[in-house]
């Protein structure tokens, strides 16, 4: 008894010096934590790898001009939704982050993210960009890039754009190559990739208001939705549309010249370096115009940001200027939200392409009951295609369930 | 190193020379002393540190942990706690608590759309239901104050300057303006930059109503350069507890399910975190939707669970055996290139494996089968069984480690006596090494069942559920098991919106499942121990 | 190991084959069971195209693009020093809190010994659903406290993989611990020995090969680890390389798989050498002698 006693009077010195010691570091860090307000304090960014460059460039400046450091963490591009959800509420979730227009039902259900109101900047922008980032009115990110698909051609397999999906087969067949076109699919199917096709039999996902924002009831059923699902059990037993075909696939395969069409987005060209490509509109497949979803890339302010002020300056003045929008688009060559840096970017003609394509795109609905659809969705397509199922009747199963997930 | 010889001499010998330290107690008493102290100097620095941040929980814990330690180090009593606390502690902190906090879960309505408290909330909906009136001009804004009040000095379009505090509309003033910002504002100072950061918050929620009648809006700005003219529909009540629509006068109020709710049901979008009882645990129960896969992925969930186990030991067990001959040359070269699949990340195994198994460019069909089309991951058979196979891949290197060094075990005399009776090797192993062998691996055969049986992250990368059921109306598949089930009903997988009360309540009910089975195996394999 | 090696003279060819060569076929064929994905694998790091399906004619460009690239764009450095640093003490601190525990459970006999064994293992089958929200509040709130074991600190990160040591490898050790005859300590006990030298000084020298695959198991764990750790470490430069390497492919569309199989094969290398540094330990222990009759 007697020992432990002795132990415990020198444990508690020891504790008290070691106390003493350690609440110099507890102030120094601080100071060095991101909710620290006032000159010298640090805002934090979100970013994932492509942006990163850009966004520490537009930082610099942002830096040497007010003295607020800028901390940009890396993230999978993956995981910053859920993140930013979960860590928002905590208060030590960053204060800006990149993402994409269609999380912003999510965001604003779980009122993590806060407006931002762009004023008069709002005219600079293009207005699909702009429109995407609103709900109810209310703007709730900085735009910086649109992105889209098209019909990307190697040109030294196929000289023109076929505007008909009957006229690019017997293109890709003239040219005599593998395949005629490659789409990329997987065996889960890939609604985002078909969706031109699918709106070219005149059935989109959901209604649109007369302001062009999405309600949630479903318009992708009904005669123009069963004919685009007889459409795809034709093509996929006729052997142009494959399930076995993944992005991989089918990236390599344009490459290396097996076909002169690739459907595919801006995100593609770095694999293509060394082809001479041209981008045009997605040949209709229905009859009626093919439109691709139009997605959004931009920056959300923290709704619990301790730096809310110097989080939409930076935006506000530094995000939104031609230099920094170019810098994102040289890093990921989508075309950038701002006009002005859209109209530099557009002197590459694979830009103004995407950006022409773009010109009819419809925006990717950002309603939380978006979630709910793409798994049947794309399943679905992916059955019709391998003819698994008879393509009515899945198309009118898929609509129901779809129906049930979302009302349940 | 030790060979054979001297591993069974030592112990011999190091008694010997421990006889000494035996009688002595001092160094061995001394290195608790001092590791000890250590550990309570940590604690108390932990208790005071937590004291200082006001953080309750960590302060309770840290004085219960402390006491514990000492008490157990210093007490006679407790000596196989000795052994055990170091381990324990970390397990309380870092695996208990998880635990605890999924089970609290639980009985949360946690999830999108209640993500948060209650203020936040608030808030948030008070943030989105603010707006720039529509057709007003912006203005350069410049943060001027008197005092500790804080005003903004607005310049139009036309040059002129009015200022405004909280209290106190915009008023027309004589003001200096150089550049287009206004440097001077008679009756107040014009706030430097530092200044105005210091007090962001002050200054981003500052409202300047812009006249007296308050339905004309008020001045706000979000950078402290540009002021808007903005008018909020939505009003809270503190004192009642209500959110007022100013536009159509509806009165919501907060209701059991973490929503402000009108009178006529209709509820606003942003709602908190609240209790709700055990309504987790029965609706996942009433969703109709799920009751006709749910038998056959709960059948397939088991067949995985211990179909993986079984071939996976099995491989390892039989390639331990093979390669536990020393006589064998190379068998260093062969036991490190059989651990090559463990030494890769499981997730790119998964991925490596889809691409391989990919119906018409996948290796497998192409080079090896010379271009067949055989449908691995697509057909629901085939797909069940690229699943064991790829998951065997990936899990015998594993089986193969432990086997190799349980064999090590092996009290050599009674190897030896059966080598004697004249036993044949296949029978000397049926019957002496393999129940010696099963009596130490059995529980990790069983831990190993319980792990495959939550073994997400092989399902999703390899074949993500598929092929789908296609006669469900929800998107499972033949290979969807228990918890990728859970992941689709809850949302947790991004296909519908999140419930993490759901998801928390239904994976403590497979937690009951996995380690009610296991406890029951644990029984039976102390019968068998004792057995021997 | 040198007075073990067999003289394989001795024995005659057919006596050969029916001992020693089936083992080599069967080795044989397991290694290119074991590596022809892995082949694949390199294949993809030295072409200079970027991804992993489709692309069956194996090395028929052979580039070093990915490995620089590898080098010159991402942090694979740093990130590969924090792996081996934190997987390095969390495999040695989970021996070493493991092998405590298994120690107690298998020499002292107490109320609820076997059932708080089987309750060790059974709290691990926790479906870890929640976790990245329970732990990071729990780390946010430790910061707080102790900031080295606060997010983005590598203590922080070997502190939560400390919480699963009790796991299965203590039952692995205990079944092992079993094994070592009673009488060793009854004879150093009525030497006077104390329960800690028995095991300091006894057992665990004893018990060194079961040491070794423990280690090596939980190594190989924490080393593939990514989804804790991409929580825990949030900055780029504090990354171990299984987050790194995950986040060059968690972007389906950026995705750069040849640069992800150069990081991955040279991934594999500490692993690999970690395990033929142990296997001495793991197969030179106590069998060695009965299996040489």
């Amino acid at each position: 008894m007697r020992r432990s006693i002795s132990a415990v009077a020198v444990m508690a010195g020891l504790a008290l010096t070691l106390t003493a010691c350690s609440s110099g570091d507890d102030t120094s860090s601080d100071d060095s934590s991101t909710a620290a307000a006032g000159d010298g304090s640090t805002l934090t960014i979100w970013v994932d790898e492509t942006r990163q460059d850009a966004v520490e460039a537009a930082a610099e400046d942002f830096t040497a001009e007010t003295g607020t450091k800028v901390e940009t963490v890396l993230k999978n591009y993956d995981d910053i939704r859920t993140d930013f959800i979960s860590q928002v509420p905590t208060g030590k979730g960053p204060d800006i982050t990149v993402g994409a227009h269609d999380w912003l039902g999510e965001l604003t259900k779980n009122g993590v993210v806060a407006p931002i109101e762009l004023g008069d900047l709002a005219d600079e922008f293009e207005d699909v960009s702009v429109q995407a980032f609103t709900q109810d009115g209310q703007v709730y990110g900085l735009p910086y890039a649109v992105e889209n698909i098209g019909l990307i051609r190697n040109t030294a397999l196929a000289a023109d754009a076929p505007t008909t999906w009957d006229d690019m087969i017997a293109a890709g067949q003239a040219a005599g190559t593998q395949y005629p076109v490659l789409i990329q699919t997987g065996e889960e199917g890939d609604p985002y990739t078909y969706y031109p096709l699918q709106t070219s039999f005149g059935a989109p996902v959901f209604e649109q208001n007369d302001d062009g924002s999405y309600n949630s009831t479903l318009a992708l059923g009904g005669a123009n939705g069963e004919a685009f699902a007889g459409w795809l059990a034709e093509q996929g037993a006729a052997g142009t549309l494959d399930t076995a075909i993944t992005y991989d696939i089918a990236l390599e395969a344009f490459k290396n010249g097996q076909s002169p069409f690739i459907i595919g987005g801006p995100w593609m060209l770095d694999s293509f370096e060394g082809l001479d490509l041209a981008v045009s509109a997605i040949p209709s497949a229905g009859g009626q115009d093919a439109q691709p979803f139009a997605g959004v890339q931009g920056f959300y302010v923290s709704a619990q940001s301790q730096n809310a002020l110097l989080a939409n300056d930076f935006l506000l003045n530094y995000m939104s200027t031609e230099d920094a929008q170019l810098a994102l688009y040289e890093a990921g060559h989508r075309v950038p939200a701002l006009t002005a840096a859209a109209d530099t970017a557009s002197a590459d003609p694979v830009t103004a392409g995407f950006r022409e394509v773009g010109a009819n795109a419809v925006p990717m609905p950002s309603i939380p009951e978006m979630a709910s659809v793409w798994t049947y969705w794309g399943v679905t397509e992916a059955a019709a295609i391998t003819g698994a199922q008879d393509p009515t009747a899945a198309w009118q199963k898929m609509v129901t369930d779809i129906q049930g997930a979302i009302g349940g | 190193m030790p060979t054979p010889e001297s591993t069974a001499v030592a112990p011999r010998k190091r008694r010997g020379r421990d006889l000494s330290h035996a009688r002595d107690f001092r160094p061995g008493f001394l290195v608790k002393l001092v590791l000890v102290a250590l550990i309570d100097a940590f604690g108390i620095y932990g208790i005071l540190a937590a004291w200082n941040q006001e953080a309750w929980g960590i302060l309770t814990s840290m004085v219960v942990l402390l006491a514990v330690t000492n008490w157990v180090y210093f007490a006679k009593k407790a000596l196989p706690l000795k052994y055990v606390l170091p381990g324990l502690v970390f397990l309380l902190v870092y695996q208990v608590y998880v635990m605890a906090y999924t089970g609290y879960v639980a009985f949360t309505n946690y999830g999108d759309g209640h993500n948060s408290t209650k203020s936040q909330a608030v808030e948030a909906l008070l943030v989105q239901n603010e707006r720039r009136v529509e057709g007003t001009e912006s203005y350069q804004l410049t943060v001027v104050g008197s005092g500790d009040e804080l005003g903004f000095a607005v310049l139009d379009a036309d040059g002129d300057v009015r200022v405004g505090t909280a209290e106190q509309p915009l008023e027309e003033v004589d003001a200096t303006v150089d550049a287009g910002q206004v440097t001077a504002v008679p009756g107040f100072d014009v706030l430097d930059r530092t200044t105005v950061l210091e007090r962001q918050d002050e200054v981003t929620s500052l409202r300047v109503p812009i006249s007296d009648d308050p339905n004309d809006g008020s001045i706000r700005t979000q950078d402290a350069r540009t002021g808007y003219v903005s008018e909020s529909t939505l009003h809270y009540d503190a004192d009642a507890d209500t959110l007022t629509d100013s536009t159509t006068g509806t009165v919501y109020s907060p209701n059991d399910h973490g929503q402000f709710e009108a009178e006529d049901g209709s509820t606003l979008a942003v709602g908190w975190r609240v209790f709700v009882g055990g309504e987790n645990f029965t609706t996942a129960f009433t969703d109709s939707r799920y009751a006709a896969p749910f038998w056959k992925i709960l059948v397939w969930t088991f067949a995985f669970a211990i179909g993986s186990v079984a071939t996976t030991f099995l491989l390892g067990l039989f390639l331990a055996v093979v390669f536990n001959d020393v006589r064998l040359r190379g068998r260093k070269v062969y036991r490190t290139l059989l651990i090559l699949p463990y030494a890769i990340p499981g997730f790119l195994g998964a991925l490596l494996w889809a691409g391989m198994l990919n119906r018409k460019f996948g290796f497998i069909n192409e080079v090896i089968l010379g271009g067949a089309n055989i449908g691995w991951l697509t057909d629901p058979v085939l797909a069940k069984l690229a699943v064991l196979g790829v998951n065997l891949w990936l899990g015998f290197p594993y089986m193969f480690l432990i086997c190799t060094g349980a064999l090590q075990s092996l009290p050599g005399d009674v190897m030896e006596a059966a080598k004697i009776d004249g036993a044949s090797p296949w029978r000397a192993f049926r019957s002496v090494t393999m129940p010696l062998l099963l009596v130490s691996t059995t529980p990790l055969l069983i831990s190993s069942f319980a792990f495959n049986f939550n073994n997400f992250t092989l399902i999703y990368m390899l074949t993500g559920g598929g092929p789908r059921f296609s006669d469900a109306s929800v998107p499972l598949g033949h290979t969807d098991i228990l918890i990728s089930m859970v992941y689709n009903i809850a949302g947790v997988d991004g296909n519908s919106q999140k419930n993490y009360g759901l998801a928390s309540a239904l994976s403590i009910m497979i937690f009951v499942i996995v380690g009610g089975i296991s406890a029951l195996a644990f029984r039976k394999t102390r019968q068998l121990e004792e057995l021997n | 190991m040198s007075a073990t090696t067999p003289d394989h003279s001795r024995l005659s060819a057919g006596r050969w084959v029916r001992e020693l060569g089936w083992r080599h076929l069967i080795g044989v064929i397991f290694v290119i069971y074991a590596a022809f994905p892995l082949i694949y694998l390199v294949s993809a790091s030295l072409s200079s195209g970027g991804t992993l399906t489709g692309s069956n004619s194996l090395f028929t460009d052979v580039t070093g693009s990915n490995f620089s690239t590898l080098f010159d764009t991402t942090k694979f450095w740093t990130w590969l020093g924090n792996s081996l640093i934190i997987s390095v003490a969390s495999s040695v601190g989970a021996m070493l809190l493991g092998a405590a525990a298994a120690y107690a459970f298998s020499r002292f006999r107490f109320r609820g010994r076997r059932s708080s064994l089987t309750g060790l293992l059974i709290i691990q089958m926790f479906p870890q659903m929640l976790a990245f929200v329970a732990i990071f509040l729990l780390l946010l709130g430790l910061g707080e406290v102790f900031p080295a074991l606060g997010l983005n600190g590598k203590l922080g990160l070997i502190a939560v993989y400390l919480g699963g040591a009790l796991g299965s490898n203590t039952f692995l050790m205990y079944g092992f611990f079993n094994t070592i005859p009673r009488e060793l300590d009854e004879a150093a006990k009525i030497d006077g020995a104390t329960h800690a030298q028995i095991y300091w000084t006894i057992i665990l020298r004893l018990v060194a090969p079961i040491l070794a695959v423990v280690t090596l198991l939980a190594f190989i764990s924490t080393f593939g680890e990514f989804i804790v750790a991409r929580i825990v470490l949030p900055a780029e430069s504090s990354w171990t390389v299984a987050v790194g390497l995950y986040s060059l492919v968690s972007d389906q569309l950026a995705a750069n798989w040849g640069v992800f199989a150069a990081g991955a094969v040279i991934a594999a290398v500490p692993v690999l050498a970690l395990f033929l540094f142990l296997q001495k330990y793991i197969v030179g222990g106590l069998t060695a002698g009965s299996v040489k009759g």
